[in-house]
C-alpha cells in the first residue's frame, strides 16, 4: 500500500529538482552560449591549453556533418583507448586484486556499453575490473559518453534557434561539457556521497572479522567518484555487480534519494535548457511536461499491483516502494543503474520500466532523451497539427518532407534494433545456450536486454550469465545503432532547420506551448511508440502477468 | 467588366460538388476495378502492400500446406473469409479514387468543352489581302490564328476579338446568365457561345495553355503531381508501414521458433489493421476532391499546391472595392451650398448623371427622382455634349444647348469614348488621345447664353473651376469624408452647387467574413484608392485594423513584398495588368476571369466568375482541405488502439490461452479477426463522403479548431472502432454463428 507519506516524498523530490534544474539549465545555456562568466579564470586557462594542443580552433562553426563526424571520431578513439586498457590491466598498473584481461568480446561490448552511456554490464565490477580500468576506462567513458550526449543535444537545439549559423563546434562543447558542467557536479555530488558514507579509496579490498566471528571482504574502491557520474551522466554503470544495491555503492534512504535526484537532474535540466536556448521558454512546455506526463503513466503502472512487492530481490533496505520507484526512474532517464534485483519486480513495473525504455524522452537519457523529445514533437505537429487547418510548422518553420523523412528513419531504429536481435537469439539458440527460456519471464529477460541496450539504458535481467561471444557482439552493435543512428539523423534534421524561413507571430499557428498540444503529444506517443510494441509486451511480462507471476524468478 | 463583379451574387463554399450517389454508375465500378491492379497500385504504397497480403493469404487458402507450422488446412474457409475481406479493403481504397476523379470530372465538366474537338473556320488572309476560311479541328488552332464566328458557335479557345460587336453566353464558365456584349478588344473565353452576330477574333493562346487544360491535368489523379504536404503525409504512412512490417514479422518469426502456433493469416490480419489503411486508401481522393470544391466554386487552380499554400494564408489583401463595399456608392443627399437648394443641386445631378450609365450614376438618378427633382431641361438632354469621366481632371459633365444649335461638332464618338473609357481603368497617365478630349473639354467661363454646362466631379478639381467657393465648403467635405462617405461637387456655369453625398455599401456578409479570419489569425489588409479619412472609415466599420488608402494597384506590388518580408503567407486578388507583379509574387493569387490576360498569367488561380470576395473562401477551403487530410490521417492512427486490443489476444489463442484476458470486448476467437478486419475495410466507404465533403468546420481560432478536431477524429478514433468492432461481432456471432 502507498502512504500518503510516500506520495509526499515523491512530491517535494520533484518540486526540489525542477526548481534545481531550472538553475542548472540556466548554466548550462550560459556555457554552450559562451557567454563570460566569474568561473572563466579557473577554466579559462585550462580549456585553453587543450585546444591549444589539440589544435582546435574555437572560432570554427560546424554543419551537421562535420559535428557528427567529430562526436563519432571522438567516440570511437575512446573506445580504441578503453579497449586497450580493459584487455591489458593484467600487466597495467593499479591492479591491485591482480584481475586478468577481459575478452575480446567482453571488451568490445563493455567499451560500446560505456562509450554510448549505456552501461549494460556483462560482468561484476568488483570481481573483474582493477583499479585502473575502473577509473580510466569506466569513469572515463562515462564522462565523455555524458559529454557527448549532452553536445549533440545542445547542437540539436541550435538547429532550432533563430539565427544560427551552424550548430556549434563539437570539439568546445564537448571540452566545455566536461570542464564546466560534468567535472564540477559530480565533484559536488561526489563529495555529498563520501560524506553520506560511500567509499573513495584505492588501497584495496580489506578483510575484515564480523561480530559473530567470520571474516569478509569490504570491497572498497573509488566508488563515490563513479556513483556520481554514473547517476548525473544517466549511465548507470555500477561499481559493483549488484549497482546501487551494493550496501557501499549506496548506503542509506539518503544516498538513495539523492541518487535518485542525480539520475533526474541534467535531463529534466535540458527540458527547459530547450527552450532558453531558442529564446522561447514557453517552448520547453511540451517537451517537459509531455515527459513528466509520460512519466506519472510509468509511475501509475508500476504501483498497480497492491501490495507492491516486497521480498527476494527487494532490497530490503529501501522497501518495495522505493525499489520499484528507482526502477521506474532508472529506465524513464535511461541510467540503468538499479539498486534491487529486477527478477523482484512484479511485471507491471517491468512495463513501467519498457515503457520509459520504448520512449526513451521521460524524460530520457540526457541529451537524447530531450533530441527523442524533438522528434516526437516535429512528428505529432505533422501529423495531428494538419488538422488545425495549416501545414504544419514547428517553431514557424514548415515541416518538409525531407523533415519528416528523416524522422519516420529515426523512428524506425528502434524496433528495428530490438526485435530482429530477439528473433535472432531464440532463433539461433543463443537464448537456450544461456539457459533463459521461451516462457513469459525467458522472453521479458531477452527482449529487455536488447531494449536495454537499444534505449541505452544498461539496466538487464541477464547480467554475468550473458557474457558470451553472441550477447556480447549483439548487445555491442545494438547498443552502437542505438546510440549513433539517432543521434546522427537528428543531427541531420537540426542541420536542415538551420537558414529555414520562419513565420513567426502569427496568430494563426499552432501553439505548441499549449497545455492541449502537451496531451495530444502524450496521447500520440502511447499510440506511434508504445503501443507499437504491445504484441511483444503481451508474449512477455502480460503474459506472466496473467499467469500468475509477481516476479521473474523461476519459469 | 466592372457591372460583371457587382452584379454577381456571392457565391459561397457551399455549393456542392456532383453528389455521390449520383456518381455510382457501373463505369465508375468498372474503373475501380481496372484500378486494382498491382501496377496501378504501385503509387499507392499502403494499398500496394494490402494486395500483397491478399495474394499471400489467397495461396494459404489454396495450399495450407506449404506454410507449415503458420496454417493448417482445416481454416481454409476462413482463409477465404480474410482473403475476400483483404481484397474488398483495396477495392474501396480503388473505388474511392475512381470516384473522387469522376466527380472532379463532372464538376469540371461545364468548365471544359473546349477538350471536345469542335470544327472552327480559320481565317487566312492571302498576299493580296484577300480572305479564305477554312474549317480546322480546335485543337489544331495554334495562338495568332484569326478565327470568324458566327451565333451559335462554340468560342473553340480564348481569343481576342479583333472586328464587329456580338453578344456572348458565358454561363457556363462564369454561372453569369446574362449575355455578356463583346466589342474588339474584349476577351473570349474558350466554351462559351455566339449568341448573337458575328465576330472575328485573334486566338490568344495554344490549346494546352488554357486553364482549362492546364485543370484536367489535375484532375487525372494518376499524373497529378502530389503536393509537397501529401508527399510528407505520405513518408509518414511509408515509415508506420516499414514499422508495422518488423514488428509482424518479428512476430512471425517468434511464433515459429518459441512454438506459439500462431497463423499466418490472423497476423496478417493484425498487420493489414494496424496499416494506416484508411488514409492510405482515402489520400488521393482527399486532393482530388479539394481541386473539385474549388471548380464546384467555379475557381479553376493551377496546381493543388495553391490550394494548400492558401490554407497557410497568414496576410490577405482585400480590394475595397468588390470585396468590402458591393463595389459602387449610392448617392444619398444632396447638400447645397451658394444660396441653392437641395432641387437646384439634385436637378443638376440629374442631368450631369443621365449620360453616365454606371450604378452609381444610376444612384444619382435615383435619388433625385425620388425627391422629384426632375429637370426640366431633361428633353434637351438628346442634344447634349458629353464629357466623360476623366482620370486626369477627375470630372464628367454635359453641355445642354438650345434647339437650333444642335450641329455643333461633337467631341467624341461612342469608339473613342469607349476606348478612353476601357484605358482608365488601368492607366492614370492620359494617352494622347485623351488629352485630346480633355482639350475640348476645357470649359471657358463666360459660357454663351442659352448653354448649360453642368460638370461634376471630385471637390479638389470642382474647386478649381468655380468662381466662388463658400468658406463651410471644405468643412463639409471633411467631415463627408470622415464618416466614410464621398462628396461629388456639382457646378453649373461656373458657380458651385453643392454636394452629392455618396455612401459606400458594405457587402452583407463582409462583416463576418472578417470577424472570422480574424478568428483564424490571418490579418486582413484592406486596400483601396480611397482618401485616408473615407477607408478608415469603411475599415473601422467592418473591423480591419490595416488599411492602405490611396493605393495604386502597383502599390499591392510593395505591399506583398513586405509582409513575406515578414515571413509571412499573403493571399491577393488582382485584374489589372498592374496587379500582375504582386500577383506572380504573392503566394495565393487569384485573378479575376474578367481581367487582363497579364493578370490571369501571372496568378495561380483564376475565379471565373470575377467575385474578389471568393479570395476569403479560397482560404477556407485550403484549410478544410488540410484538416480533412490531418483528421483522416489521425483517425486512421487512432483507430490502431482498437485493433490491438481485439486481435493480440487471440493472436496465439491455441499456444498461449490465457492472453485471452486481454480481450476486452470479448469477441470470438474467429469473430475478432474478421470483425477488426471488416471494421478496418468498411470504415473506407464511410469515410468516402467526408473525405469528398471535407470537414465541416465553423471558422474559428487556430487552437479551437485543433481541439475540436482532435476531440472527434483523435479520441473519436480510438473509441469508433471499439464501438464498431463490437458490433460486427455481435453480428457475425448472431447471424452468421462464425
Amino acid at each position: 500500500m502507498i502512504s500518503g507519506i510516500e506520495i509526499f516524498d515523491i512530491a517535494l523530490l520533484l518540486v526540489v529538482l525542477v526548481i534545481t534544474s531550472w538553475y542548472v539549465a540556466e548554466y548550462i545555456v550560459r556555457v554552450f552560449e559562451r557567454r563570460s562568466s566569474r568561473l572563466d579564470k579557473i577554466f579559462n586557462p585550462i580549456e585553453n591549453l587543450i585546444y591549444k594542443v589539440s589544435g582546435v580552433d574555437t572560432n570554427h562553426g560546424m554543419g551537421w556533418k562535420e559535428y557528427a563526424f567529430a562526436a563519432l571520431l571522438i567516440n570511437i578513439v575512446q573506445m580504441a583507448l578503453a579497449a586497450f586498457i580493459f584487455m591489458n590491466q593484467a600487466i597495467l598498473p593499479l591492479n591491485p586484486q591482480h584481475f586478468s584481461d577481459l575478452s575480446w568480446h567482453l571488451t568490445f561490448m563493455q567499451v560500446i556499453s560505456f562509450a554510448t552511456n549505456t552501461n549494460l554490464q556483462h560482468y561484476a565490477g568488483e570481481a573483474t575490473l582493477s583499479y585502473l580500468s575502473q577509473m580510466s576506462a569506466v569513469q572515463f567513458l562515462q564522462f565523455t559518453s555524458a559529454g557527448t550526449g549532452v553536445c549533440v543535444a545542445i547542437a540539436m537545439v541550435r538547429g532550432f534557434k533563430k539565427g544560427s549559423k551552424d550548430l556549434g563546434n563539437f570539439y568546445v562543447d564537448f571540452v566545455r561539457s566536461l570542464t564546466r558542467v560534468l567535472i564540477p557536479l559530480c565533484f559536488i555530488a561526489a563529495v555529498f556521497m563520501l560524506a553520506a558514507g560511500v567509499p573513495q579509496t584505492l588501497s584495496g579490498y580489506t578483510t575484515v572479522t564480523t561480530v559473530q566471528g567470520a571474516t569478509q571482504t569490504v570491497l572498497a574502491g573509488p566508488v563515490a567518484s563513479l556513483v556520481s557520474i554514473m547517476q548525473i551522466g544517466t549511465n548507470g554503470g555500477g561499481y559493483y555487480g549488484a549497482n546501487s544495491a551494493y550496501p557501499l555503492e549506496n548506503p542509506t534512504a539518503l544516498t538513495d534519494v539523492a541518487q535518485i535526484f542525480l539520475m533526474l537532474l541534467l535531463p529534466t535540466a535540458l527540458c527547459f535548457v530547450f527552450g532558453k536556448m531558442i529564446g522561447k521558454e514557453k517552448e520547453s512546455r511540451p517537451i517537459f511536461i509531455g515527459a513528466y506526463l509520460l512519466f506519472a503513466i510509468d509511475l501509475a503502472i508500476a504501483f498497480i499491483p497492491n501490495p507492491i512487492n516486497e521480498g527476494p530481490g527487494i532490497e530490503t533496505r529501501f522497501g518495495g516502494f522505493m525499489s520499484t520507484f528507482w526502477t521506474v526512474v532508472t529506465t524513464a532517464v535511461t541510467t540503468g543503474s538499479v539498486n534491487s534485483s529486477l527478477y523482484g519486480m512484479h511485471p507491471f513495473a517491468i512495463i513501467a520500466a519498457f515503457m520509459g525504455m520504448f520512449i526513451q524522452a521521460t524524460p530520457g537519457g540526457k541529451g537524447v532523451g530531450l533530441m527523442y523529445m524533438i522528434m516526437y514533437v516535429i512528428l505529432t505537429v505533422f501529423i495531428v497539427g494538419l488538422m488545425s487547418g495549416r501545414t504544419p510548422e514547428y517553431l514557424g518553420m514548415k515541416i518538409t518532407g525531407r523533415d519528416v523523412k528523416l524522422v519516420m528513419v529515426a523512428f524506425l531504429v528502434h524496433p528495428l534494433i530490438i526485435i530482429i536481435p530477439t528473433l535472432v537469439a531464440y532463433a539461433s539458440g543463443a537464448a537456450a545456450a544461456i539457459g533463459v527460456t521461451g516462457d513469459a519471464n525467458g522472453f521479458t529477460q531477452v527482449l529487455y536486454e536488447f531494449t536495454s541496450a537499444a534505449a541505452n539504458n544498461g539496466s538487464d535481467f541477464l547480467g554475468t550469465t550473458a557474457n558470451t561471444p553472441f550477447w556480447n557482439v549483439a548487445t555491442g552493435i545494438v547498443m552502437f545503432l542505438g546510440r549513433y543512428a539517432p543521434i546522427i539523423i537528428l543531427l541531420a534534421l537540426a542541420g536542415a532547420m538551420i537558414d529555414r524561413k520562419r513565420i513567426e507571430g502569427t496568430a494563426a499557428a499552432l501553439k505548441t506551448e499549449s497545455f492541449t498540444f502537451s496531451l495530444v503529444l502524450v496521447a500520440s506517443i502511447i499510440v506511434l511508440v508504445v503501443l507499437t510494441f504491445f504484441p511483444f509486451l503481451a508474449l512477455g511480462p502480460i503474459l506472466g502477468f496473467f499467469q500468475g507471476h509477481i516476479n521473474f524468478f523461476g519459469p | 467588366m466592372q457591372s460583371t463583379i457587382q452584379n454577381k451574387e456571392e457565391s459561397m463554399p457551399g455549393e456542392k460538388p456532383v453528389g455521390l450517389l449520383r456518381l455510382l454508375s457501373s463505369k465508375v465500378i468498372a474503373d475501380s476495378i481496372k484500378r486494382l491492379s498491382p501496377v496501378s497500385l504501385l503509387s499507392n504504397p499502403v494499398m500496394f502492400i494490402v494486395e500483397i497480403t491478399f495474394y499471400i493469404v489467397a495461396a494459404e487458402a489454396i495450399f495450407p500446406q506449404a506454410f507449415g507450422p503458420l496454417a493448417s488446412s482445416s481454416q481454409r474457409v476462413f482463409y477465404v473469409e480474410v482473403a475476400i475481406i483483404l481484397l474488398l479493403t483495396v477495392w474501396f481504397a480503388t473505388l474511392s479514387d475512381a470516384l473522387a476523379e469522376t466527380q472532379t470530372r463532372m464538376t469540371a465538366n461545364s468548365l471544359r468543352r473546349i477538350e471536345t474537338d469542335v470544327p472552327t473556320r480559320k481565317i487566312v488572309t492571302g498576299e493580296t489581302g484577300e480572305r479564305t476560311v477554312s474549317t480546322v479541328k480546335s485543337s489544331e488552332l495554334r495562338k495568332g490564328d484569326v478565327l470568324s464566328l458566327q451565333k451559335n458557335d462554340l468560342i473553340p479557345i480564348d481569343a481576342d476579338v479583333l472586328e464587329g460587336i456580338a453578344m456572348v453566353d458565358e454561363s457556363l464558365l462564369t454561372g453569369e446568365s446574362t449575355p455578356v456584349r463583346k466589342a474588339p478588344g474584349d476577351q473570349l473565353i474558350g466554351g462559351s457561345k455566339m449568341i448573337s452576330d458575328t465576330l472575328v477574333a485573334r486566338v490568344s493562346v495554344n490549346p494546352e495553355e488554357t486553364y482549362i487544360s492546364q485543370m484536367i491535368k489535375l484532375v487525372e489523379s494518376a499524373k497529378r503531381p502530389k503536393t509537397p504536404n501529401e508527399q510528407a503525409v505520405t513518408i509518414v504512412l511509408i515509415g508506420l508501414t516499414a514499422i508495422f512490417t518488423i514488428i509482424i514479422a518479428g512476430l512471425v518469426g517468434l511464433s515459429v521458433t518459441l512454438g506459439l502456433g500462431g497463423d499466418l493469416s490472423v497476423l496478417i490480419a493484425l498487420y493489414v489493421c494496424l496499416l494506416p489503411t484508411t488514409i492510405g486508401a482515402l489520400l488521393p481522393a482527399i486532393g482530388l476532391s479539394g481541386i473539385s470544391r474549388l471548380y464546384a466554386n467555379k475557381i479553376i487552380a493551377k496546381s493543388g499546391r495553391a490550394i494548400e499554400t492558401a490554407g497557410d494564408t497568414d496576410t490577405i489583401l482585400l480590394d475595397k472595392t468588390g470585396t468590402i463595399t458591393v463595389g459602387n456608392r449610392q448617392a444619398i443627399e444632396f447638400i447645397p451650398f451658394n444660396g441653392y437648394s437641395e432641387k437646384d443641386v439634385g436637378e443638376a445631378a440629374f442631368l450631369a448623371s443621365w449620360h453616365d450609365d454606371t450604378l452609381e450614376g444610376r444612384s444619382v438618378i435615383r435619388l433625385s427622382y425620388e425627391r422629384g427633382f426632375v429637370p426640366r431641361e431633361i428633353n434637351m438632354l438628346d442634344l447634349s455634349q458629353v464629357y466623360e469621366f476623366s482620370a486626369t481632371t477627375r470630372t464628367s459633365g454635359v453641355k445642354l444647348q438650345s434647339g437650333t444649335d444642335f450641329m455643333l461638332p461633337k467631341v467624341s464618338d461612342s469608339t473613342s469614348r469607349g476606348r478612353v473609357r476601357f484605358r482608365r481603368k488601368f492607366s492614370d497617365e492620359p494617352t494622347a488621345e485623351e488629352n485630346s478630349i480633355q482639350e475640348h473639354m476645357l470649359i471657358p467661363h463666360g459660357v454663351p447664353s442659352g448653354e448649360i454646362e453642368i460638370i461634376k466631379g471630385a471637390p479638389d478639381s470642382i474647386r478649381k473651376i468655380v468662381t466662388k467657393v463658400p468658406d463651410s465648403f471644405d468643412k463639409e467635405i471633411a467631415s463627408i469624408a470622415q464618416a466614410g462617405d464621398t462628396a461629388i461637387a456639382i457646378e453649373r456655369n461656373g458657380d458651385l452647387l453643392g454636394v452629392i453625398r455618396l455612401k459606400d455599401i458594405l457587402k452583407p456578409d463582409i462583416k463576418q467574413k472578417i470577424e472570422d479570419l480574424k478568428l483564424m489569425g490571418i490579418r486582413p489588409v484592406m486596400i483601396t484608392g480611397d482618401h485616408p479619412l473615407t477607408a478608415k472609415s469603411i475599415a473601422n466599420e467592418v473591423g480591419i485594423d490595416e488599411y492602405v488608402p490611396q493605393a495604386k494597384p502597383e502599390d499591392k506590388y510593395g505591399i506583398v513584398l513586405r509582409e513575406q518580408g515578414q515571413s509571412r503567407i499573403v493571399a491577393m486578388i488582382g485584374d489589372g495588368t498592374n496587379d500582375a507583379p504582386a500577383l506572380a509574387v504573392a503566394d495565393v493569387g487569384l485573378a479575376m476571369n474578367s481581367g487582363t490576360q497579364a493578370a490571369k498569367e501571372a496568378a495561380n488561380m483564376v475565379d471565373m466568375e470575377s467575385n474578389p470576395a471568393k479570395v476569403i473562401d479560397v482560404v477556407l477551403l485550403g484549410k478544410q482541405l488540410l484538416m480533412t487530410r490531418g483528421a483522416v490521417t489521425t483517425f486512421s492512427i487512432a483507430n490502431d488502439v482498437a485493433k490491438y486490443f481485439a486481435i493480440v489476444p487471440v493472436l496465439f489463442a491455441t499456444a498461449l490461452p490465457v492472453l485471452v484476458k486481454l480481450n476486452i470486448l470479448q469477441l470470438g476467437l474467429h469473430s475478432a479477426v474478421l470483425s477488426a478486419l471488416i471494421f478496418n475495410a468498411i470504415i473506407i466507404p464511410f469515410l468516402i463522403p467526408l473525405a469528398m465533403r471535407g470537414v465541416s468546420f465553423k471558422p474559428s481560432d487556430t487552437m479551437t479548431l485543433f481541439l475540436r478536431n482532435t476531440l472527434i477524429y483523435g479520441l473519436g478514433g480510438v473509441i469508433t472502432p471499439f464501438v464498431g468492432i463490437k458490433l460486427i461481432d455481435l453480428l457475425l456471432s448472431g447471424v452468421f454463428h462464425i
